[in-house]
């Protein structure tokens, strides 16, 4: 075995580094003196040996810490066991460290290595060769109530370390920094809002159609934890669980997948390290809106789409407006202003991130914790996201077989906001979500001078039309939100191989939301009196939201694990747990508030005022099983189930039993194999999983009770009591299942210096939850119509991961390609379907779609299409039954694109490290969908009035003039904004979305000040992108309105550490 | 020997720790979690006080498809409704008549969700009528079987209004008068011939008018001159159907001996609202007074009658309440933010009047139509302002019926503007400007704001002009039975049964009285058609803006008479300033027209139910 992977190293170095011996090598063995660095180290060694000796007592123990390819490891942490010296190594990866005597134990430990502990026996130099963790077979992986050796895995999990290459990005939370780590992982950022830019992460495609397709996102042990407010310097390790062996532990929700956090702690560690990272960064959009800032030709644009309808002397805008307007701007912009909203509204984002943490331990216990602030500002004024964490682990041993821990984190979060997607709002009800489109370049801002905001001005022009800055200064919303979590839990190994352990979990928030608008009112410059538009009505109140809540989780544990024979290694785990959910919400809200300063409700007179309530509770009851059983170290086999019983379900629908059975091969461990494939690979593993997972998400808390709902009516003037039947229940409805049937391959080749894993699953989705088809009749009383076990969705697809990672001389460097192709499919729906993006055998929300002729050139053009009401300049669609007109039956449907989400993801990632420097490279893209490119603000057929132009609605538009012009004329037929072709663009993008460059100062610097490591890093996110998506980003999925750009962003990062 | 021992121990304290757990975890009703704002079914129905809470619930459901029904006026010549404040998904703000089409032709195919929400109220009404008749009716006795006898009347009327509604509407409709409890029971219904459908109408009207109280427990409750009054207006429609045929509708045949009867049924049931129940016009059908041109400090009582000063008056037969308080959920209506512009609390200007409807207003001192108005562009004509009959000269409007000025703003006629609930003052209507500062005699106004009207008018019927309540707070009581309307339709019900007659021409008198109009001259009832354009006359303009005018023109058959024939040049809408806005029935072909007279069942449900046949045009 040894003689195979050193023969197989040996080939590569040889071809290299051909001058030395390559007998002497092997990275895997954990030998002190293993040490071969030419002739030059062996007189090192020997000379430093000697000098050792004859200090006698004096104690000190020097020595070279060694990596992969006896490479010397600097920053190594040499501490004495038991003792409180301690050093670390040098450049050259020289240590030298004063001990008592020469007779204790010297631990080495170093970040992404595994630690070794040494007796020194009576010597004066101890050499150690240090093992990357990565390549060992003890490597373990967080999996659901466990750990696992990753070698034993037979679940598909895929794990992110949370290292530097992570921490020092900035990513303003984790989701949207997981993008393109983990293959069959999407994590879609939508928006570059402070606050609102966590990515929407999907596992493995679309999984259902209810709504719910989220990963269940695990943090220590305590489900349903917000992943964006964990502090990204807290987390140790990230475990993706993507098939059903790995997440079947997590039962009733864990269809969409399971995200696994696990949180630092100072086990392991002898040294108490106190370490800093800060990270300070300058945000721009990726890409923006070009608003028109020229007022005059903005009504240009009006005169020219209303002269395809209206009479001249019937248009609004007449040529002397334009004209005055066009004139006086040049030397009155108070009354004459051409405002460039997009400057205006926008500013340089910024992010900082700062964290302080702490760790440490000994024999009997350990610690860790942190403190962290991050401070977003975003691209949009008076948008900005703040928030601090605290977190503390502790572990300890009462007895021998006892242990007990204890985890604790806070965070504080305060969120100010004008609209809440920013410069939008989807809810119809708040109808400034719209407005954007109607903030024309004629309005002035602010005017410093008179204190007021403008307002329209222009004869002819619409006094609605929107000055977005007021809304930014003086209606803003604030949101402060607190969580806590604490975690306890006591272990207990009464006999060997038997653990039993306790979790207590509790999860508190409080979130408080106020809104308190300034009045504030258009202003005409030009007539000096206010305008008719109230942004803001004098009677502006104070209203305030509060949601409290928690979420309690208990689980009893044991587990036990026993070899029979030499060979049978078997682990038994059985959980009960509980988990109850309670959540309250309380607003209220008065007119007229006494002063602008104040923000409680108290502080508003009491005239008119109104309030709401409610609160909502659920319980889950779960019973987990899992067996695992390892036989020769080559066969694996794991069983799983979970039994989940769920307070939204009614009796005998409300248990769902989810179980799961892998079965794995390490087939390098057979002789007969490995005879022909030792030469070049390290390790395969061929594993295979079949199991079911549940989904509860789509169904409400209350949903299947009877309950009657409150329609009140008025009698004499005051409000009467009324109840009506709004519900009519499917008693039998039930869990969606997915069924998910998974086939991995890993392998490791050259000495583990090429890794591979690819997976293939084929997961399907049965029962999905969704509101039945109701009768009209029944729909206008009964809704929601009652859910039913509607339909199947099928995804198949495949994951591939490959990571190269070696040495060239003094460089060290990796590449890692991931990719992944997902493919799903309706298969079932049990109820009408009519023509649109849902169908039988096909993807879930596919393009259908007009096909497009182009543009109309002429009218012969028009006479040799269907007839469809165009002229030229219009978009022609193609009759595509041949009925001789365009009705919606001439729309395509196209099986290989779909609307929502790529279907081939893909990543690069490399990295590059030289002495002090590094560098990493993170490219990401995907393919296979299309979307329609019409939003609000490319409207070729805009309002007679305030509609904010931008310059592409001045060039591209077709015209007599402009006969290749990239849109339909302007004000055309109403079918050219009609989802065609014509506007379908292709969303594939291939994007640069991280480069960074590190640089850590040599620690023999740094040693006086007491620092042992210090390193600097420069770092880009979405440096650039290509792509052929005409509109903000090809990433996101956004609506119509969607306007708030991606962020570009430029960062310094500091590690510290002491 | 010795492994297996210690498995056994292993086994044993696995047992022990995970039973002590067990017991020491466990909340017992972890799974039974009971909804802390909503009420389990099966403890509602036990009384009086629960068939009246629903009852409530029951009129709350069908007010959302009857107190918007102004949007249906754009189904007609005379009110332009270019979109509506109707917020989607929710029935307390008019999700009903949310996204339908509200132009004078092309609107059939749009009101899906207009009958989904006219069959969620029949599914209310049977609620209550179901479970009364099933769980309290039969131990009840004395004053508590009086008691919820008048609730299942009241049930019962709604009931058979919503039917009413959509037969008016579609004909043909499925019929279903139980309790659903699950959609087997109704999914494949067949459409039940409309003959039937208006039996059972009936029999709803009839049990009501046999068991309602002659005055209603309160307002918003509804009494028995109510009923009376829907059942007229049921033979009445009934009527002018098998008078004038309804092709559209497959199986339905013309039959004047059915309609006589009809007819005759509906003059007597309105007969019997007029003389029965002692009910008078708004203030005795008194016109009250009327400001100067321009001025607007006094308002006639027309005007007053659309206002919350009129709730509970008895001209209003049947109504739907509401209330303004900015409360949670909300009960106001929207007449604010649908009828006037930005400058009254930032409304929409959903609804306006079209240019067409000033020339139907008389003179007061004829008794007759004014000479035609002149459209004249102020803009480029400098004597617009002046010119003698000039729509944009306010003293064209001189001397006409008051129900001008209370329905109407034109050119500098003011009112009152109101921001944050707060006046902010008078506000001129001046076409064409938006918030523009013009100075009337001296004293600076800002002129009134909307880019929603197109004609030059906007209306004043249905706004108020006090502050206190925004525009989506409104308490006014909505009728959907005026007495006004049962006056016109007596005498189009004795006209059509034995032309016109003596007490006929009297309460047209009544209602023309109202707008300070002489009595009609003896030519206007000289003869049946004479009498009949008289009372259509008064329908346009005392019932404008309250969804009326569709229905009158489909039964009556009377598209083509206002709007041309098929294949004609159709007939423009302009403005007051002479320019066209917008043409309708232009070269429209004989389908249009069929489709403009019977709506279409919705196809999604047909799709689902092979049973449910189409309207003929709609295929």
């Amino acid at each position: 075995m040894l003689l195979f992977k050193s023969t197989a190293h040996a080939l590569f170095v040889w071809a290299r580094e051909n001058f030395y011996l390559p007998v002497s090598r092997g990275n895997f063995q954990l030998k002190p003196a293993h040490v071969t660095h030419g002739k030059r180290a062996w007189y090192l060694v020997i000379l430093l040996f000697f000098t050792s000796m004859t200090t006698a007592n004096a104690a000190t123990v020097n020595g070279t810490v060694t990596g992969a390819d006896n490479t010397p490891l600097a920053g190594v942490s040499v501490t004495l066991k038991g003792g409180t010296a301690g050093a670390s190594t040098n450049a050259e990866g020289k240590y030298s460290v004063t001990v008592p005597d020469l007779k204790g134990t010297l631990i080495f430990s170093f970040i992404g290595y595994s630690t070794l502990e040494m007796a020194i026996n009576g010597r004066g130099t101890v050499n150690v060769n240090l093992t990357e963790t990565s390549n060992q077979l003890n490597d373990v992986v967080v999996v659901g109530y466990g750990r696992q050796k990753k070698v034993n895995l037979v679940g598909s999990v895929s794990t992110v370390n949370v290292d530097e290459k992570l921490t020092n990005r900035a990513v303003p939370n984790i989701s949207s920094g997981l993008t393109g780590l983990v293959p069959g992982l999407s994590a879609v950022q939508n928006s570059g809002m402070a606050g609102n830019n966590r990515a929407s992460l999907v596992i493995r495609g679309l999984g259902t159609v209810n709504g719910g397709s989220g990963p269940l996102i695990v943090v220590d042990g305590m489900p349903d934890v917000d992943i964006n407010r964990i502090n990204v310097n807290d987390i140790e390790t990230i475990s993706v669980l993507k098939d059903a062996t790995s997440a079947s532990v997590y039962g009733s929700r864990a269809a969409n997948g399971v995200i696994l956090i696990t949180t630092r702690t100072g086990k392991g560690q002898r040294k108490t390290s106190l370490n800093y990272t800060g990270n300070m960064s300058l945000t721009a959009p990726t890409r923006g809106m070009d608003f028109m800032d020229d007022y005059a030709r903005g009504l240009t644009l009006h005169q020219r789409r209303a002269a395809v309808s209206t009479l001249q002397g019937n248009q609004l805008f007449k040529n002397g407006t334009i004209d005055q307007w066009m004139a006086l701007s040049m030397i009155d912009p108070v009354r004459y202003p051409n405002t460039d909203w997009w400057d205006v509204i926008m500013q340089n984002g910024s992010y900082q991130n700062h964290n302080v943490s702490a760790s440490g331990g000994n024999e009997s216990s350990n610690f860790f914790a942190s403190v962290g602030v991050k401070d977003e500002n975003g691209l949009q004024i008076n948008n900005s996201y703040r928030q601090y964490n605290a977190r503390f682990n502790f572990d300890a041993k009462v007895k021998d077989n006892m242990n007990v821990g204890f985890k604790f984190n806070g965070n504080w979060s305060d969120y100010k906001y004008a609209l809440a997607e920013g410069f939008t709002d989807p809810d119809p009800a708040n109808t400034a979500g719209n407005d954007m489109q109607y903030a024309i370049a004629g309005i002035l801002p602010y005017d410093p001078k008179t204190g007021y905001f403008g307002g329209v001005m222009a004869y002819g022009e619409d006094p609605q039309a929107y000055n977005p800055y007021t809304l930014y200064i003086n209606n803003l919303n604030s949101t402060n939100r607190q969580e806590a979590t604490a975690n306890l839990y006591y272990d207990w190994s009464p006999i060997k191989g038997l653990t039993a352990r306790v979790d207590y979990n509790l999860n508190y928030y409080n979130q408080f939301r106020f809104g308190t608008p300034t009045p504030n009112q258009a202003y005409n410059f030009q007539t000096n009196s206010f305008g008719s538009r109230v942004y803001v009505g004098a009677n502006a109140g104070i209203s305030n939201f509060t949601n409290t809540g928690y979420k309690t989780l208990f689980n009893a544990r044991t587990t036990y694990n026993t070899k029979i024979g030499e060979n049978h290694d078997l682990t038994g785990l059985f959980v009960y747990s509980e988990e109850f959910w309670k959540d309250r919400f309380q607003g209220a809200s008065r007119n007229d508030r006494l002063y602008p300063t104040l923000s409680e409700v108290d502080a508003a007179l009491t005239d008119i005022q109104s309030t709401g309530g409610n609160s909502s509770v659920e319980g889950l009851r779960s019973y987990i099983g899992r067996l695992n059983y390892v036989g020769y170290n080559k066969y694996l086999l794991e069983a799983n189930f979970r039994i989940d019983g769920s307070s939204k379900f009614l009796e005998g629908s409300r248990y769902g039993f989810f179980p799961s059975v892998a079965v794995g091969w390490r087939f390098t461990e057979e002789d007969f194999i490995n005879k022909f494939t030792g030469s070049f690979l390290s390790s395969g593993k061929f594993r295979a999983s079949y199991g079911s997972l549940g989904n509860n998400s789509g169904v409400d808390r209350y949903e299947q009770q009877e309950t009657l709902n409150t329609l009140l009516y008025v009698i004499n003037g005051g409000v009467q009591r009324g109840f009506v039947n709004n519900k009519m229940i499917n008693r039998f409805l039930s869990w969606e299942t997915t069924t998910v049937f998974n086939a991995g391959l890993d392998l490791a080749f050259f000495n583990n210096r090429l890794t591979t894993a690819i997976d293939y699953y084929d997961r399907l989705t049965t029962g999905m939850n969704r509101p039945s088809q109701f009768s009209i009749l029944l729909t206008g009383a009964y809704s929601p119509a009652p859910r039913v076990n509607i339909g199947d969705l099928r995804n198949r697809g495949a994951e591939i991961d490959v990571n190269w990672r070696d040495r060239a001389g003094k460089i060290q460097y990796g590449v890692g390609v991931n990719a992944s192709y997902n493919r799903n499919n309706l298969e079932k729906w049990n109820q009408f379907l009519g023509r649109g993006t849902t169908f039988i055998g096909m993807p879930y929300h596919y393009v259908y779609s007009y096909i497009d002729r182009g543009i109309a050139q002429t009218w012969q053009d028009v006479y040799n299409a269907v007839p469809q009401g165009a002229q030229p300049g219009d978009i022609l669609r193609e009759d595509l039954n041949g009925d001789g007109r365009i009705t919606s039956d001439d729309q395509k449907a196209f099986r290989n694109q779909q609307e929502d989400r790529p279907s081939t993801n893909f990543a690069l990632n490399g990295s590059l490290a030289y002495k002090g420097f590094d560098l990493v490279v993170l490219i990401q893209g995907a393919a296979g969908r299309k979307d329609y490119w019409i939003n609000n603000f490319n409207n070729t057929n805009f309002g007679t009035q305030r509609y904010a132009s931008t310059y592409n609605h001045l060039y591209l538009p077709w015209s007599w003039e402009n006969r290749d012009g990239e849109w339909p004329r302007l004000g055309g037929s109403g079918n050219n904004r009609a989802s065609t072709t014509f506007w379908l663009d292709d969303m594939s993008y291939l994007r640069v979305k991280n480069v960074q460059l590190g640089y850590t100062i040599p620690p023999k610097l740094l040693k006086r000040f007491g620092v042992t490591n210090l390193r600097l890093v420069g770092s880009a996110e979405n440096l650039a992108t290509l792509t052929k998506f005409r509109g903000l980003d090809p990433e996101g999925q956004g609506n119509s309105n969607s306007l708030y750009p991606i962020n570009k962003s430029y960062s310094i990062a500091i590690n510290l550490a002491f | 020997m010795n492994k297996v021992k210690m498995n056994y121990k292993a086994l044993i304290g696995c047992f022990l720790i995970g039973t002590t757990l067990l017991i020491s975890g466990c909340r017992k009703e972890l799974l039974n979690q009971l909804p802390t704002t909503e009420l389990a079914q099966e403890l509602f129905w036990n009384n009086e006080a629960d068939a009246t809470i629903a009852l409530m619930g029951a009129y709350a459901a069908t007010r959302a498809v009857f107190d918007r029904d102004y949007y249906l006026d754009g189904h007609g010549e005379y009110t332009r409704v270019r979109g509506t404040s109707a917020t989607n998904g929710n029935i307390l703000r008019g999700d009903a008549y949310q996204g339908a089409n509200y132009n004078p032709t092309g609107y059939g195919a749009s009101f899906d969700k207009y009958y989904r929400y006219l069959y969620g109220a029949v599914n209310r009404t049977n609620y209550v009528i179901d479970n009364i008749n099933r769980r309290l009716l039969p131990t009840a006795k004395g004053a508590s079987l009086t008691n919820l006898e008048t609730i299942l009347a009241e049930a019962r009327l709604l009931r058979g209004m919503v039917y009413f509604r959509l037969i008016s509407m579609w004909g043909d409709v499925p019929y279903f008068g139980k309790e659903v409890f699950d959609n087997t029971e109704v999914s494949m219904l067949p459409r039940t011939s409309i003959k039937n459908v208006r039996d059972s109408i009936l029999a709803d009207f009839d049990y009501a008018i046999a068991k309602l109280p002659v005055k209603g427990q309160g307002i918003g409750r509804s009494g028995r001159p109510a009923a009376v009054a829907f059942r007229g207006k049921l033979h009445l429609f009934w009527g002018s159907w098998k008078k004038n045929g309804w092709p559209e509708l497959t199986g339905f045949e013309k039959n004047s001996a059915e309609a006589q009867a009809s007819f005759t049924a509906a003059a007597a049931d309105f007969k019997s609202v007029i003389n029965d129940f002692g009910l008078t016009l708004y203030k005795n059908g008194e016109p009250g007074d009327i400001d100067a041109l321009g001025q607007a400090q006094i308002l006639p009582n027309y005007y007053e009658l659309f206002t919350p000063k009129a709730n509970g008056n008895p001209e209003m037969i049947m109504v739907f309440t509401h209330l303004g308080i900015p409360a949670n959920p909300s009960q106001g209506e929207e007449l604010m933010r649908d009828f006037s512009g930005r400058t009254i609390e930032g409304s929409q200007c959903w609804v306006s009047p079209r240019y067409e409807i000033a020339d139907r207003y008389q003179l007061i001192s004829t008794g007759d139509f004014a000479p035609k108005m002149v459209q004249l562009n102020p803009s480029t004509n400098t004597n617009a302002r002046t010119t003698a009959n000039a729509a944009v000269n306010p003293n064209s409007y001189a001397g006409r019926d008051y129900r001008m000025k209370s329905t109407l703003l034109w050119d500098f006629e003011k009112t009152i503007g109101l921001t944050s609930l707060k006046s902010i003052g008078f506000s001129p209507f001046i076409y064409q400007t938006w918030a523009a500062n013009v100075t009337i005699n001296g004293v600076n106004y800002i002129s009134y704001n909307t880019d929603g009207t197109n004609s030059g008018y906007v209306f004043r019927k249905f706004v108020r002009n006090y502050e206190g309540l925004g525009r989506s707070e409104g308490d006014y009581a909505y009728p959907v039975m005026r007495l006004a309307d049962v006056y016109l339709m007596y005498a189009e019900a004795t006209n059509e049964v034995s032309g016109p007659q003596a007490d006929a021409v009297d309460v047209v008198n009544k209602i023309r009285r109202r707008g300070n109009l002489p009595e009609l001259q003896a030519a206007k009832f000289g003869s049946y058609q004479a009498f009949f354009d008289a009372i259509e006359q008064e329908r346009i303009v005392e019932l404008v803006a309250e969804g009326q005018r569709g229905f009158d023109l489909r039964r009556w058959r009377a598209i083509e008479r206002v709007w041309g024939p098929p294949g004609s040049a159709g007939v423009w809408r302009q403005d007051t300033w002479g320019a066209n806005m917008q043409r309708y029935y232009q070269n429209t072909d004989d389908r249009t027209y069929q489709q403009n007279y019977i709506f279409r069942i919705p196809p999604g449900e047909r799709d689902i139910n092979p049973n449910l046949t189409q309207n003929t045009p709609w295929f």
